[in-house]
């Protein structure tokens, strides 16, 4: 346990989903790092979400996830002492989006963003943990282009029968059709669609499937994506919200969708991937792992 | 081979008194026993000792107005007995406690095995609640506090290790179910051996009849064949006559196995767990 006056707090950064993040100064060592207090309500005790994210990153060390350097618990106080990141995806495109013209990023930046992100992922689905709430105010970056997977509190492990799922998870741009749709058994996949939307986000300057409310999320991803059909997603019919009376559409054409939004240059590698991880049956999606071996990212896989 | 759906079946079952039993035993040998009554006070002096009006209830009934009062999930309340023996593991040997240390360890398992495994849990202030006053809110905060602090936030469970503390529920169901799965085989192996006969069978009466076309059929099939099913039954009546061979006496026929399936007492309704990464089991 390491002393509270050790840390010289300085200004606030941000909240996170059930707490207030500083930067602050690690008074021995000079180091700055990220405060995260957690107010503690004596009814709730310690909350669900700070247990889990607290022994969920103790076992996460990875380039590509921020890494939480100690824990202080008192009575009525529980500080978590991260990695500090200057930035988030989210400020980062909004910074970039001066007025109101949204400007996607340079395919590089994206592409080089989208991996860190895939080898993130990759690593908790190996350690058998679900992220659940991925989107660009959760994906931190430092001056040096580095990007971090960040905000675990809704994040959990999977693979043994004890567990029970809410299907009230992810932001909702973010959320799987699947999850949308009521599903209580996903898995990964969550995590991929998640992914996909932030890529196109990249992209585009904005996000892909803005809704404001379960309904119009789903209608905003058929609209593109074309509606389910058994055919293509098996048992789809049998999801607690599913709706047969939605119109039926064809789905559009993913590349002219994104190229309207960029003066880049779009290849179909990116959008063929695109297509992997927002395929609205959850099975079918890429995993991450295959993701990160898709052609799009060749020179990398070359590199290594 | 099926320690998995065991551990399935099990968690699907509504919780049994012999749980309830299983579980104290698990959390007396937290604290041994005769350390059990010392007036030494491990919490801090603040915290009053407890406030057993009535007595210190015994940990059996604790337990199970625990487990009414919030209906908590089988799963969620078995894996707490993988947090009372790292507990015992943790804990020095000569460690002491009050009467109420192993109410207190147990609740704080359970509390914690909610708040990790449940996307949704009932709060601190239930849990008091549900003790009936034996403890305060501060209490429960606190003991959750130091429970955490000792497993140093450490709360993953592995299917290994739920196996291994798991074991004296969840293997009288797997014995079962490789029972069950034993008597399937030898009934599809018989099966397909009298099939396999009966064609044989068939293929050589079709030759027959085919070249000596004058013999009346009637007359040759009557004398000369089996037709196929007395085939299927000749080896019904064997395969079934081998399998009450089998180690159990008690497992003559399919209706046994039915008798285990419809007992309540091991099923309520055995919900599709579609479990989600096929790679660890064996």
């Amino acid at each position: 346990m390491v002393a509270p006056s050790q840390f010289k707090q300085l200004e606030k950064v941000g909240n996170g989903t059930y707490a207030t993040v500083y930067k602050g100064l690690n008074k021995t060592t000079g180091v700055y790092v990220a405060l995260k207090e957690v107010k503690l309500d004596s009814e709730e005790g310690t909350p669900s979400t700070a247990i889990r994210e607290i022994s969920l990153m103790k076992e996460l060390k990875h380039d590509n996830i921020v890494r939480l350097f100690d824990v202080i618990h008192t009575e009525n106080k529980l500080t978590l002492v991260f990695e500090f990141m200057d930035n988030d995806l989210k400020k980062f495109m909004d910074n970039r989006n001066k007025g109101n013209s949204h400007k996607g990023l340079e395919m590089d930046l994206v592409k080089y963003f989208q991996w860190q992100l895939l080898q993130g992922v990759a690593f908790c689905h190996e350690n058998r943990i679900l992220h659940r709430d991925l989107k660009p105010q959760n994906l931190l970056i430092n001056n040096r282009g580095q990007l971090k997977l960040g905000d675990f509190g809704l994040a959990r492990a999977f693979g043994i029968p004890v567990n029970t799922f809410s299907s009230e998870v992810v932001t909702l741009w973010y959320r799987a059709p699947d999850v949308l749709m009521g599903s209580r058994n996903y898995c990964t996949s969550i995590d991929i669609w998640s992914c996909g939307c932030i890529l196109a986000e990249m992209i585009m300057g904005k996000p892909l499937f803005p809704g404001s409310n379960d309904e119009e999320q789903l209608k905003l991803i058929f609209d593109t994506m074309g509606t389910p059909v058994e055919q293509t997603w098996p048992q789809v019919t049998q999801l607690a919200k599913y709706n047969p009376l939605l119109p039926p559409h064809m789905p559009r054409d993913l590349k002219q969708l994104l190229q309207n939004n960029t003066e880049e240059v779009l290849d179909d590698n990116v959008v063929d991937l695109l297509h992997g991880l927002l395929q609205l049956n959850p099975d079918a999606r890429l995993s991450a792992k295959d993701a990160l071996n898709h052609p799009w990212f060749a020179e990398y896989n070359h590199a290594n | 081979m099926f320690k998995k759906k065991s551990l399935e079946i099990l968690f699907d079952s509504p919780v049994s008194d012999d749980m309830i039993k299983f579980l104290t035993d698990h959390a007396l040998r937290v604290i041994p026993t005769q350390n059990r009554n010392q007036r030494y006070p491990p919490s801090p002096p603040g915290t009053p000792s407890s406030k057993n009006h009535n007595g210190v209830p015994s940990l059996m009934t604790f337990i199970s107005r625990l487990v009414r009062y919030t209906n908590v999930y089988t799963s969620t309340l078995l894996t707490t007995v993988v947090y009372l023996n790292r507990l015992r593991e943790l804990l020095p040997s000569d460690a002491a406690g009050l009467p109420t240390t192993c109410h207190r360890i147990f609740l704080a398992c359970l509390i914690l095995s909610a708040k990790y495994h449940n996307d949704s849990s009932p709060l601190n202030k239930h849990w008091t609640k549900y003790t009936d006053g034996m403890f305060t809110l501060r209490d429960v905060n606190l003991m959750e506090r130091q429970l955490l602090q000792l497993f140093e936030w450490d709360l993953r469970v592995e299917s290994e290790e739920l196996w291994d503390n798991l074991y004296d529920l969840a293997n009288p169901i797997r014995r079962d179910l490789e029972r069950g799965a034993q008597i399937n085989k030898t009934r599809q192996r018989a099966k397909a051996q009298a099939q396999q006969k009966a064609s044989q069978f068939y293929y050589h009466q079709r030759n027959l009849s085919a070249c000596s076309s004058t013999a009346t059929l009637l007359g040759n099939s009557r004398s000369g064949s089996i037709n196929s099913l007395d085939i299927l039954k000749e080896y019904e009546s064997s395969s079934s006559s081998s399998s009450s061979t089998l180690s159990s006496p008690t497992y003559t026929e399919e209706m046994n196995y039915k008798k285990y399936t419809m007992d309540p007492r091991y099923y309520n309704t055995v919900r599709p767990v579609q479990h989600t990464d096929p790679t660890i089991y064996t």
